[in-house]
């Protein structure tokens, strides 16, 4: 029989208990219960997503060994916890991210949003959305291509290296190399925001341009239009030659990290 | 499709997993809380998560770090960042 219904004091009893560890069978199944409870919510979430055309791989529910490991690093208390159930979505660049997270704030109009690409937690950038369904968090990440890669890429390392560089510490070449990666990456996604607007800016301008009669195309207006075409199509010009430079220096950095493991390989020291 | 790992965090790598349909949820509920009551009494601290996914292509895409070890990963991103720049 799955229990439903849990008292603040009791989930954060158990978080206390959980915290201190050892666990008892007893702890386990209360904390299993309770991340059951977010079932209904869950589902409620995923389904509105897909709704939109977006396919999130989910979470039924945090891991145990994550939701101790978070107790005992932060001072938040477990019936405060946001991401005990939650999903992923990846999208292709910033301005789809920009789109995707419009249309969360829309069918979740309650949501919270924390947006980490301004102001990165440890280099990690992301857009995560909090929508509360019937009293119960889920979260939402969303994120770039990019943005997930780097996030992989610090999961794994605090996985293998150190689990303290997820959280700013671990050898301080390694995070390094994150903190650098995820600067270019930053760096590359705001060139590219300006691209895809210059893009759609260009399209248009052309179209009007198109559009325009031909007797009307040497008159003032005419002039105007053709040169605001030029104008875009150096802006659009530039913003292709920084990303391009950009996304060599995201390259450069992660092969870096490539030339690094393998020296470390040869040392033994990572498995 | 539903996705039960049990990953070792420190080794990176999966020790087990098994899928289970849609509709069978709380089985695969019941089977995640097995898993974790089993390794708490032998004193074993990997993750054991439960994931959902469209296929399991789309569980690699989003979760490449049960799958792929750090310079897969590495050499993963660097051909993603070759193709994202070819599609500009």
């Amino acid at each position: 029989m799955i229990r439903n219904a849990f008292s603040k004091t009791q989930i954060d009893r158990l978080g206390d208990r959980l915290k201190g560890g050892p666990h008892t069978e007893s702890d386990l199944r209360l904390l299993d219960d309770y991340r059951r409870s977010f079932g209904e919510a869950y589902e409620a979430v995923v389904r509105t997503i897909r709704q939109r055309g977006e396919f999130p791989t989910g979470r039924l529910a945090k891991s145990t060994f994550s939701i101790v490991e978070k107790l005992r690093r932060e001072s938040i208390r477990l019936s405060q916890m946001q991401d005990i159930a939650g999903c992923r979505v990846v999208v292709t660049d910033v301005v789809e991210q920009e789109q995707f997270v419009a249309s969360l704030r829309t069918v979740f109009p309650g949501a919270s949003v924390i947006d980490r690409r301004d102001k990165p937690s440890y280099g990690y950038r992301a857009v995560h959305i909090i929508a509360e369904i019937a009293g119960k968090p889920v979260e939402i990440q969303v994120r770039t291509a990019l943005q997930h890669m780097w996030a992989e890429f610090s999961e794994k390392s605090s996985d293998v290296l150190d689990p303290a560089i997820k959280y700013g510490g671990g050898p301080s070449a390694w995070r390094s190399l994150l903190m650098g990666v995820s600067k270019v990456v930053a760096d590359y996604e705001e060139i590219e925001e300006t691209y895809l607007n210059a893009v759609t800016a260009n399209e248009k301008i052309a179209k009007a341009v198109a559009e325009l009669p031909e007797h009307e195309l040497e008159c003032r207006k005419g002039r105007e239009i053709r040169k605001s075409l030029e104008d875009s199509a150096r802006v659009l010009e530039e913003a292709r030659a920084t990303m391009e430079r950009r996304r060599k220096k995201i390259a450069n950095s992660l092969n870096a990290g490539i030339s690094f493991l393998n020296e470390k390989q040869l040392e033994g020291q990572t498995r | 499709m539903i996705f039960l790992i049990e990953y070792n965090r420190r080794e990176g790598q999966i020790v087990t997993s098994c899928e289970f349909d849609d509709s069978q949820r709380r089985e695969a509920e019941n089977a995640r809380l097995e898993i974790e009551l089993d390794l708490n009494r032998r004193g074993v601290d990997h993750e054991v998560v439960l994931l959902e996914a469209a296929s399991k292509d789309a569980l690699h895409r989003t979760h490449q770090r049960y799958f792929e070890d750090l310079t897969q990963i590495l050499k993963s991103a660097g051909g993603q960042n070759e193709q994202a720049d070819r599609g500009k």
